[in-house]
C-alpha cells in the first residue's frame, strides 16, 4: 500500500500543492474558499473525465469548449419555450448528437479525432454564435431553479461538486467492473488486438465521443446555473485544459493508460493553481505564465520516476 | 576480434547475466543459442554498449575497452541489426542507409548517395531500386538495407538477432549468401537464431547461454541439432511435437471458398485434424486465415461447416460463431503489451463472466483466467502484470488462452511459435494438439517446415495466392512443400 502511494505521483503533486497553499495564503483552507473552489473545478471537472475516456482510446475531443458554449445558449433559449425540465432534456440531447457526430467520423468514417473534433469545435461554435447573434442570453424566470444546480448547496457541499462526485463514482465503477470499461482500456492499448478479439472497436470509440459530449453539456449547464446566462464566447481554448489535467493525471495521449481518479486529482491541481493565486493577487498574464510552467513540472514529475 | 570473460549484470535483484564468456574471432559466424530470458538479448547490449557490465571484462579487436557507451561501439565497428528494423519506411533506400552517417550532413548530392547505395546492395549480391522507398520493398530487402546500412560504417564485428524470423526459406537463403561473403571478407558476425537448422548450415562455431551462463561453445560441424538442444534445455528433439492420436475417424468436415482478388481458394479441414498452410512469406497464407475469420470484410467466403453455409465478414461475427484467431504479429495484432494479463485472457469472454448488465464478476474472472493460466502452465508472477513482463512464449500462450473459455469451433493460428524458446514450443505444440484432439478444427499457418510437419495431418501449400497441392503426412518431406512453395513441380 506504501509502495502503491509513491507511485502515484498525482497524488503526491496534488497533496504537495494542498500544503504549500495552505501555508503561502491564510484564507486558502477556509471553508468558503474550499467550497468556491469546488464549484469552480465542477465543470472543467465533468468535462476531464468525458476526455479522459476518449484518451483511453487513443482519441482526442477539441470540441469541448464549444459544446460547453453552444449548450448553454441553447438552453436560455429553450427556457423561453418550454417547461424547465424540457429544456434540461433537449440540451442534453443536443449534446449526445453533437458527440455522436464527433463519434460516427471518427468510429465509422476513420477520420483522424483530432480533424473530426476541431470541425465539429468551428461547426458548434459558429452555430452557438448564430443561436444567440453573438450576444449573452439571460435564463428565463421560470427557469431560473437552475441557479440552484450552479450555486445551490445540499448538507454544506456545493450541487455542482456533489454531481461531479457522482459522475466520477459512475466512471469509476464503469471502468473496473464494467464490460464497457475494459473495452475502452483495451481499445486504447491495442486496437487490433481488441478487433481480431470480436469486440466492435467502432462501437466502443463511438461512445466515448458521445459520453464526452454529454458531460461537457451538463458542464454547460452547471455554467449557466452559476451565473443565469448563456454565453456564446466561454469555453474558448477549455479543451486544453481538460487535456492538461488529463496528462497531469498521469494518462498517456496514446492510451490506454491512466486512472480517472487521478484525472480528477489534475483537475484539483489545476484548479487550486488557480485559485491561489487569485488569492495572492497575481495578474491574470502572470497567471497564464505560472499555470504552464507548473503543468510543465507536474509532467515532467510523471515522467521522471515512472 | 570479441573476447568477453566472466561478465555479469543485474538489474535491481534480477541477474540477468552471471557469468559470460564468448569468444568470436574476426571471419567466423557465431551462432548464439538459448531460450529467450537466457541472457542473449542483454548480452547484445552489453556488447553494443547499451548496458555496462557489472564485472567481468571486455576486449575487443586486442583493446581493452572498460567504459563502453553505443557510440563508442558504433565507432569501434560494432553493429547490430534488431528484430525490429530500424529503417524509415518514408525514406528511399539510399537515404535509409546514409541517415546518420557522417557524409549525409549539410548539402546532399542525392545522385551520388544513389550510386553509392546502389553499389553496396549489388556487392551483397541484390538488386534493388534505391530510389525505392523502405515501406515498398519486401521484408527480405528491408533486410539487406539493414545490412547495407550496418557496411557503410565500416563494420568489424556485425550483430543479427533472429534475423530469419521475418523470412521465408528463399529469402533466408539469400541473407546466407551475403553473411557467408561478409565473414570471407573477414567481418565477425553474432547470429542469434532459436532456428538449429539455420545455425548448423551457416555457423562456424555456436556458444550456448542458459540462465545468464555460457555453457559452452562448440564447433558446429562437431555436434547435431540433438546435441545442441540438450545443452539449451536438457530435452531431447524428437520430444518436440506430440504424439498424434492412433485410430482416428473424422466426423466433420469444414469447407472454406473463398474469393481473393477474383481468385478461388478452396480447401476443407476435418474434425481433430490439423491442417498446416505452408509456403514463402507473401505468398497468400496470412491472407486466407484472413479472409476465413471476416478480418477483410471480405463477403465472397463461404464457409461450409457440417452442410450449413455459415456468412460473416467481421471478426465480431467470427467469433459469435466459435472461431478464432492467433494471428503472426503478437505484439501488434495478438496481446495488448501494456494491459494485464488477466485482462488480455478475458478479453474475448467477457460476456461469460459478466451479469447481463455488463457489469464483470471479478471473482469469477479471476478462477476463470486462474484456471487457464494453470492449464497453459503459463508462468507469470501474478496475472495483474502487464503482458509485457512474459517472455514470448507465454505470451503466446496467453494468446492462445484468450480463445479457450468460448465454445470454440474452429483456430486459425497463425506462425504458432514465431519468437518463443524451444522449451515453451513443446507446450504449445502440446496445447495445438490437444485442442484438435477435443474436436477443434485447426489451420496452422507456419514458415518453419520442421513445425509443419511435426505438427500438421495434411498440408496445404501456397504459392502467389494460390494453392500449390495437398501433402498428407506420409508424403512429408522439406523438399516436397519447398517444390510446391517454389512453383518447381
Amino acid at each position: 500500500m506504501k509502495e502503491k502511494l509513491f507511485k502515484n505521483n498525482t497524488l503526491i503533486i496534488f497533496l504537495l500543492m494542498l500544503v504549500v497553499s495552505g501555508i503561502i495564503s491564510d484564507s486558502f483552507l477556509t471553508g468558503n474558499n474550499i467550497t468556491n473552489l469546488l464549484r469552480q473545478v465542477a465543470p472543467i471537472g465533468l468535462i476531464s473525465i468525458g476526455m479522459f475516456l476518449v484518451i483511453l482510446t487513443g482519441g482526442i475531443d477539441l470540441s469541448v469548449g464549444s459544446i460547453l458554449a453552444f449548450t448553454g445558449v441553447a438552453f436560455a433559449l429553450l427556457s423561453y419555450e418550454v417547461y424547465f425540465a424540457a429544456g434540461i432534456l433537449i440540451t442534453l440531447l443536443l449534446g449526445i448528437v453533437i458527440g455522436a457526430a464527433s463519434g460516427y467520423l471518427v468510429a465509422y468514417r476513420g477520420v483522424a479525432p483530432f480533424i473530426a473534433t476541431l470541425a465539429l469545435m468551428t461547426i458548434v461554435r459558429g452555430a452557438g454564435y448564430l443561436l444567440s447573434k453573438g450576444a449573452p442570453i439571460s435564463v428565463g424566470a421560470h427557469s431560473s431553479s437552475i441557479l440552484h444546480l450552479g450555486t445551490g448547496a445540499v448538507w454544506g457541499i456545493p450541487t455542482s461538486a456533489l454531481l461531479l462526485l457522482v459522475v466520477f463514482a459512475v466512471v469509476y465503477v464503469m471502468l473496473r467492473y464494467h464490460i464497457l470499461g475494459r473495452q475502452i482500456m483495451a481499445v486504447g492499448s491495442n486496437e487490433e488486438a481488441v478487433r481480431l478479439s470480436g469486440i466492435s472497436v467502432e462501437r466502443t470509440k463511438f461512445i466515448v465521443y458521445v459520453i464526452s459530449a454529454f458531460l461537457t453539456a451538463v458542464a454547460g449547464l452547471l455554467m449557466v446555473g452559476r451565473t443565469g446566462v448563456g454565453t456564446p464566447t466561454i469555453g474558448i481554448g477549455l479543451e486544453l485544459d481538460a487535456i492538461a489535467a488529463v496528462v497531469i493525471g498521469g494518462a498517456s495521449l496514446s492510451g490506454g493508460k491512466g486512472t480517472v481518479a487521478n484525472t480528477l486529482l489534475g483537475v484539483l491541481i489545476l484548479g487550486m493553481i488557480g485559485n491561489i493565486m487569485n488569492l495572492m493577487d497575481v495578474t491574470a498574464y502572470m497567471q497564464q505564465l505560472i499555470k504552464g510552467l507548473i503543468i510543465i513540472l507536474a509532467v515532467v514529475f510523471q515522467k521522471q520516476s515512472r | 576480434m570479441l573476447q568477453l570473460t566472466k561478465i555479469a549484470k543485474s538489474f535491481g535483484g534480477v541477474k540477468a547475466l552471471r557469468d559470460v564468456s564468448l569468444d568470436v574471432r574476426a571471419g567466423e559466424i557465431h551462432a548464439l543459442l538459448g531460450e529467450n530470458g537466457a541472457g542473449k538479448s542483454t548480452l547484445m547490449k552489453v556488447i553494443s554498449g547499451a548496458h555496462r557490465p557489472d564485472s567481468g571484462t571486455f576486449v575487443f579487436d586486442g583493446k581493452e575497452i572498460a567504459h563502453n557507451d553505443p557510440s563508442l561501439a558504433k565507432s569501434l565497428g560494432i553493429s547490430i541489426i534488431y528484430q525490429e528494423f530500424s529503417l524509415v519506411p518514408a525514406l528511399t533506400v539510399s537515404e535509409n542507409i546514409f541517415l546518420g552517417s557522417p557524409e549525409a550532413r549539410g548539402w546532399l548530392n542525392i545522385s551520388a548517395m544513389h550510386d553509392k547505395a546502389q553499389g553496396m546492395i549489388k556487392s551483397l549480391g541484390f538488386h534493388i531500386d534505391v530510389s525505392k522507398t523502405v515501406s515498398e520493398l519486401s521484408v527480405a530487402q528491408q533486410q539487406v538495407v539493414e545490412i547495407a546500412k550496418a557496411l557503410s560504417l565500416d563494420v568489424k564485428l556485425l550483430i543479427l538477432d533472429e534475423p530469419s524470423a521475418v523470412l521465408g526459406p528463399t529469402e533466408i537463403k539469400q541473407l546466407f549468401v551475403v553473411l557467408r561473403k561478409l565473414r570471407d571478407s573477414g567481418v565477425a558476425i553474432i547470429y542469434i537464431s532459436h532456428h538449429l537448422d539455420e545455425l548448423m548450415e551457416l555457423s562456424d562455431r555456436v556458444t550456448v547461454l542458459k540462465d545468464g551462463h555460457t555453457v559452452s561453445t562448440v564447433e558446429t560441424r562437431t555436434v547435431d541439432k540433438d546435441r545442441l538442444v540438450q545443452l539449451m534445455v536438457g530435452r531431447e528433439l524428437s520430444q518436440m511435437y506430440p504424439p498424434k492420436p492412433e485410430c482416428r475417424e473424422y466426423e466433420g468436415e469444414i469447407t472454406l471458398e473463398i474469393m481473393h482478388h477474383d481468385n478461388p481458394i478452396s480447401f476443407s479441414v476435418r474434425r481433430g485434424e490439423i491442417l498446416g498452410i505452408g509456403g514463402l512469406v507473401g505468398s497468400g497464407r496470412t491472407e486466407v486465415l484472413e479472409e476465413a475469420f471476416g478480418l477483410t470484410g471480405n463477403r465472397n467466403v463461404s464457409r461450409l461447416v457440417g452442410g450449413q453455409t455459415l456468412v460473416f465478414s467481421s471478426p465480431r461475427a467470427a467469433v459469435k460463431q466459435g472461431w478464432g484467431m492467433v494471428p503472426e504479429d503478437r505484439k501488434r495484432f495478438g496481446g495488448m503489451l501494456t494491459q494485464s494479463i488477466r485482462d488480455n485472457i478475458s478479453l474475448s469472454s467477457l460476456r461469460k463472466v459478466s451479469n447481463r448488465w455488463g457489469f464483470i464478476d471479478a471473482k469469477k474472472e479471476e478462477a476463470v483466467v486462474n484456471n487457464l493460466v494453470d492449464k497453459l502452465r503459463i508462468k507469470l508472477e501474478h496475472i495483474h502484470r502487464p503482458l509485457s513482463t512474459l517472455s514470448g512464449g507465454n505470451q503466446q500462450k496467453v494468446v492462445l488462452a484468450k480463445w479457450l473459455n468460448l465454445e470454440l469451433n474452429v483456430l486459425l493460428i497463425d506462425e504458432p511459435t514465431r519468437g518463443v524458446d524451444v522449451g515453451a514450443r513443446a507446450e504449445i505444440y502440446q496445447i495445438i494438439q490437444d485442442l484438435a484432439n477435443q474436436g477443434i478444427y485447426i489451420v496452422m499457418v507456419s514458415s518453419d517446415m520442421e513445425e509443419l510437419m511435426g505438427m500438421a495431418d495434411r498440408i496445404l501449400v501456397m504459392q502467389n495466392g494460390t494453392i500449390q497441392g495437398h501433402l498428407s503426412r506420409p508424403d512429408f518431406s522439406e523438399e516436397k512443400i519447398l517444390r510446391l512453395a517454389i512453383g518447381a513441380d
